[in-house]
């Protein structure tokens, strides 16, 4: 757990250096699911912005202290279906669709654990990465959010249920379909523990 | 027993997420049923590829949090509609006042003008009286073309005639070329073929060399392309050292940037909350 009950509480009750804790010990979770759900900076800021103004509105209608994670989780997908909804409508694209992972939106932090990593491997890393996200994007809005819920964030499936304000099963069925997805896509890119291996 | 688990308790069972009794069923299957442990192990393999996928590393932006004695009346949003509403007004009435718009409707007709109202002047229909008869015209016309069969004739008769001469001309120099050309043929003598047999040999030389030169032009084309692909090669090879000092270099760029965001994350917490960190530098 990232954090403790009582600073929930705290935030719940109007503390704003709670709030602000909480900002700070979310924000990386709330960013990178939404990256991966996008595979898009801006998207995923834009996302993870609303996010936390959307929580600093609304902290005191939270019921139960311990579903934080999961209420936290229910905002950031409402604001990524959102965001989808909106793009789809703009039917435009821009010119990092082309690309992606290429131009201004990779803007990648560098996590403070590889700053000693030679280059070479971070480049192989980074072009893994991006080549997991293209299959990420691949499955369908339903599956994916459940596999990075369950994958990436590690949330239990009754945490993810009651984030998306579905079943148990169907989010179990949902992970199910989509690993098996991902497998398919995986083996057609001939991405296997053997290529990673040999990349790496 | 026809305990059969589904792809629900199946995934479940894979993250660990079955109750002890639950799990210790599914287990029971599995080892009834290899192909579904095949198809578990390769979800799991899915798992442990899609692990290598990196979160991307993000700083938290400052949070400035809002006091209420912050907030002005100016800031409220009743002012600001008021206040939206009556520049909009002030617009309107600046830009009626400019361009001076009239609406009126009269005899069926709607009419929006601005500035003032002109009246359309109806063109004046002029009447044009012309100067020369039809039939003056006409004669006009017939003259020119009489003049111009005329030209047309006599330019044709002359060039007919120039023609026919230089004809006649080319004719009688031919045949006389002709003529010389068979007396030549004739007169052919042995040295004459002898000189041709040399010829011969001459022009099968020159093919030789010519097949030589060829030969190592092919040498040199294929040498030239293995030096090419050879520069290639090192281009490449330089390409991706240049990749590999990019990535360095923007990783040195990115890490200055965190370290200044991370920076300003600690200055903008000391800003907002100031007493918390004198108490901190009071503890040290």
């Amino acid at each position: 757990m990232m954090h403790s009950d009582a600073l929930v509480s705290r935030a719940r009750e109007g503390d704003k250096n709670a709030q602000g804790k909480l900002v700070q010990l979310w924000y990386k979770r709330i960013y990178n699911f939404s990256y991966k759900f996008f595979f898009d900076h801006d998207m995923a800021m834009e996302v993870s912005q609303k996010t936390f103004i959307s929580m600093h509105k609304n902290m005191e209608g939270l019921q139960e202290v311990n579903r934080f994670r999961s209420w936290l989780y229910t905002i950031a997908v409402n604001y990524c279906r959102e965001e989808l909804r909106k793009k789809k409508t703009r039917r435009s694209v821009s010119l990092h669709d082309l690309r992606p992972g290429e131009s201004e939106e990779s803007y990648r932090w560098e996590a403070s654990s590889s700053r000693s990593e030679n280059p070479e491997k971070q480049l192989r890393q980074s072009e893994l990465s991006d080549l997991l996200q293209q299959c990420l994007m691949e499955l369908s809005d339903e599956q994916r959010e459940v596999v990075i819920m369950k994958e990436y964030e590690g949330l239990k499936f009754r945490e993810i249920a009651e984030a998306l304000q579905i079943s148990e099963n169907t989010v179990k069925s949902r992970m199910y379909y989509g690993l098996d997805g991902l497998k398919r896509i995986l083996e057609s890119k001939n991405i296997t523990k053997e290529t990673i291996g040999y990349e790496l | 027993m026809n305990y059969k688990p589904d792809e629900s308790t199946l995934i479940a069972y894979l993250y660990d997420e079955l109750d002890a009794k639950e799990a210790e069923k599914v287990q029971d299957y599995l080892d009834q049923n290899p192909e579904v442990v095949k198809k578990l192990h390769g979800l799991n393999e899915t798992r442990n590829i899609l692990s290598h996928a990196d979160d991307q590393e993000v700083i938290a932006p400052p949070i400035f949090m809002d006091h209420a004695h912050a907030s002005r009346f100016w800031q409220n949003s009743y002012f600001k509609t008021v206040m939206s509403i009556a520049a909009s007004i002030l617009f309107l009435l600046v830009a009626a006042r400019l361009i001076g718009p009239e609406i009126s409707y009269s005899g069926g007709e709607l009419r929006i003008s601005f500035n003032r109202y002109k009246q359309i002047e109806k063109p004046i229909e002029q009447t044009i009286t012309p100067s020369i008869s039809s039939v003056e015209v006409q004669d006009m016309i017939n003259a020119s073309l009489v003049k111009n069969n005329e030209l047309v004739s006599s330019e044709w008769e002359s060039n007919n005639k120039k023609l026919q001469a230089s004809l006649k001309n080319s004719l009688t120099n031919n045949s006389e070329k002709i003529d010389e050309l068979m007396k030549v043929a004739s007169q052919a003598s042995q040295d004459q073929v002898r000189t041709f047999v040399a010829s011969l040999q001459q022009d099968n030389l020159q093919l030789m060399k010519d097949y030589m030169q060829l030969s190592a032009k092919d040498q040199k084309v294929y040498v030239e392309s293995l030096l090419v692909d050879f520069s290639k090669y090192l281009q490449e090879q330089r390409k991706q050292d240049l990749m590999l000092f990019q990535t360095r270099m923007s990783s040195i760029e990115k890490n200055t940037d965190q370290f200044k965001q991370e920076t300003e994350q600690i200055l903008a917490n000391i800003i907002a909350n100031p007493e918390g960190a004198l108490k901190r530098v009071n503890n040290y």
